[in-house]
């Protein structure tokens, strides 16, 4: 049963976890195909949420994130935001500091 | 739907004096780019930043609004 407790536990036990529209090998939208696609060139391993899985994963993770769009990208059990802001920080280096620090840790 | 002018109105109204470009991605009503100029912006994570614009389109973000692109900087 997916509810915000879960969605906490999701995002705490895995160093990266996407929240997307689709899978990993297929996601169903291009805001989320394109944060796995950047995630990916990270090289580090990282989980795909799909939220069409279960109809409560979507209104579970709004409820504990108070962010209304998917794809959310979870760093070390931050939310850093969508594909524009995950892009954004890529290409300032913080997503690389952000990922090492998480996989340090 | 809405139209490129409603969205750009409602962004507007939050960032007085702030400037606002919004475009159609797709065609269709529904896909829009924003990229918005405000000194608001200034100390704000970007998370805050982007939740400001979504404040700011309030309801219509995930019903007439199927997808944002946003960009924020400061002036």
């Amino acid at each position: 049963m997916w509810n915000a407790q879960k969605i906490q536990e999701v995002v705490e036990s895995n160093k990266i976890v996407i929240f997307a529209k689709g899978s990993k090998m297929m996601p169903m939208c291009g805001f989320s195909q394109h944060a796995i696609a950047l995630v990916g060139r990270l090289g580090k391993p990282f989980e795909v949420v799909n939220i069409f899985d279960d109809p409560n994963i979507r209104p579970s993770l709004i409820e504990y994130s108070k962010w209304p769009t998917t794809p959310q990208v979870f760093v070390g059990g931050e939310l850093l935001g969508g594909s524009d802001i995950v892009e954004e920080l890529m290409n300032d280096g913080e997503l690389q500091k952000k990922v090492e620090a998480a996989f340090a840790g | 739907m809405l139209t490129v002018e409603a969205v750009q109105s409602m962004i507007q109204k939050a960032f007085p004096g702030g400037r606002v470009a919004v475009s159609d991605m797709t065609g269709t009503s529904d896909h829009f780019e924003v990229e918005v100029v405000s000194e608001l912006f200034e100390g704000k994570s970007r998370l805050d930043q982007h939740k400001m614009i979504h404040a700011a389109v309030g309801d219509h973000l995930g019903a007439a609004i199927h997808a944002l692109k946003i960009k924020t900087r400061t002036p």
